[in-house]
This record gives C-alpha cells, sequence and structure tokens, in this order.
C-alpha cells in the first residue's frame, strides 16, 4: 500500500509554486536524486497550469486536486480539473521546424520529456485527469526503456 | 527571479538569476528586455548562468523576447545557460534559434 497525499486548491496560477515545491520536496523523500525530483516538479507544474488555464479556464470557483501517491516501485501524480477540459491530441510538435518560434503550446511536450508515463483521462462531467509516473527503478535503467526521458 | 543590467559600449548584458516560470520570472524578463528595446538598444545579451530553470511560459518569454528584438532591429543572445537551463534549450531545438555564448567576451565582440 503507498502513501498519499492529496491537495485541492481553486484555480489560481499563483498556487503553481506550491505545487512544484510540494513535489520536489515528496519526490526527495522518496529518494529521488535532485535532478529527478525537478524533473517530475516541472512535469506537475506544466500539469497544473494546463488544468487551471485550459481546463478550468480560471475560473476560480473550480477547483484543481493534486493527487500524489508513492509506492515502492513508483511515484505517481494525478492532477485533476472541474472544467470542459482540453483535447491533448490536439496539440502540435513543438520541435517540428514550423513551430520552434512559437511562443506558446510546450506544456504536454515538457510533461512527457519529464516523466516516464502520462496519461490523460476525460472524466465524464468531472473534467480531466491527468496521470504522471515516474518511475523510482534504477534511473538509468527506467528511463531508457520509457524512451530517453531522464 | 532578478534582473540586473550592464552596459558596454553598444552591448547590453542583463545578468539573470533565479527562475523563469509563470506569473513572475516571465513578467520579469519581458520587462526587462522590454526596457531595453524601448531605450533603443540594439544589442542585448542574456546571462543565462544564474538561472536555475525554466518552465514553458519562460521558454515561450524567451522566444516572445527574441521575436521582439528581431522586429526591433535588434539582436538578443543567450550567454552560459546552465545545466537545466541547457537541457531545455536542446529539448526544445531552441538551441537552432538563438546565437549561445560560453565567453563574454567573445559574446560581447559577436555584434
Amino acid at each position: 500500500m503507498g502513501q498519499t497525499v492529496k491537495l485541492k486548491l481553486s484555480s489560481r496560477i499563483t498556487y503553481v509554486d506550491l505545487v512544484h515545491q510540494m513535489t520536489e520536496d515528496l519526490a526527495r523523500r522518496a529518494h529521488f536524486p535532485k535532478p529527478a525530483a525537478l524533473d517530475l516538479a516541472l512535469a506537475v507544474r506544466e500539469a497544473f497550469i494546463n488544468a487551471v488555464k485550459h481546463g478550468n479556464a480560471m475560473d476560480e470557483g473550480k477547483s484543481v486536486e493534486v493527487e500524489f501517491e508513492r509506492n515502492a516501485s513508483r511515484f505517481l501524480v494525478a492532477i485533476r480539473d472541474e472544467g470542459s477540459g482540453f483535447d491533448p491530441s490536439q496539440t502540435a510538435d513543438p520541435r517540428a521546424n514550423e513551430n520552434l518560434e512559437r511562443t506558446s503550446g510546450r506544456g504536454i511536450f515538457f510533461m512527457k520529456s519529464f516523466v516516464d508515463e502520462v496519461s490523460f483521462q476525460r472524466r465524464r462531467g468531472r473534467g480531466m485527469e491527468v496521470m504522471l509516473v515516474k518511475n523510482l527503478a534504477p534511473a538509468g535503467r527506467s528511463t531508457e526503456e520509457s524512451g530517453g526521458k531522464r | 527571479m532578478k534582473a540586473s543590467v550592464r552596459h558596454h559600449g553598444k552591448v547590453t548584458v542583463v545578468d539573470l538569476s533565479g527562475k523563469i516560470t509563470i506569473g513572475d520570472g516571465d513578467i520579469k524578463l519581458r520587462e526587462a528586455v522590454n526596457a531595453l528595446l524601448d531605450e533603443g538598444r540594439k544589442a542585448v545579451i542574456l546571462n543565462l548562468h544564474g538561472v536555475s530553470y525554466m518552465d514553458s511560459a519562460g521558454i515561450g518569454e524567451l522566444v516572445a523576447c527574441y521575436k521582439r528584438a528581431a522586429e526591433k532591429g535588434a539582436k538578443l543572445k543567450l550567454l552560459n545557460p546552465g545545466g537545466k537551463v541547457q537541457d531545455l534549450l536542446i529539448l526544445t531545438r531552441l538551441q537552432e534559434i538563438f546565437e549561445i555564448f560560453r565567453d563574454e567576451r567573445e559574446a560581447l565582440t559577436s555584434f
């Protein structure tokens, strides 16, 4: 059975630093090396920003829930909004030549780059859930197997 | 994030420190670069040595600064990005857009 911590915050961008710091602290306590803890925090940061901006459309009356769960082999973070959601499949590749000079559109790419698994699930009538997973297994092996992520 | 400005003749170096993230660093970066462009400065170096990390908003603002500089006939170059920032520039392929220097003297004479 893993350890779980849950936060429920109103949709304010200013809370992103709190969420980032908490993620990094929990990851460090779970014995992630500092760079891996920062990577996880950067991914959670992007998911939280997406939930506030695109999920809940900056409506402070709506909440974003962040749930951290650590078990023996991995660290999972679920970020849930209450909005009508966004379509992650509609995001353009920010590394494509024609998109390199775009000033936005890198959030989901960052999420996918910094953790081992990312999944999006639209919850019927209850917004979107983004699940981020970072493996606790020996860093070199697990990260290489999951597509070269650090 | 903190930004402090040094002038070396026609070239301006902006020493940045802290993190460039949404709602704080990105706004301060925009304000610092806009102020220089409004003064008519045409050669700007952003010294990233003291920047610990950026998020997608920070990266987006860096690109926006680059584009605004180009629109005003100015050039924006980068100096000394550290570990995580360097990783992000490579990951996003932005190292192909920006001129990036390791040596400040070389950066100063590159304009």
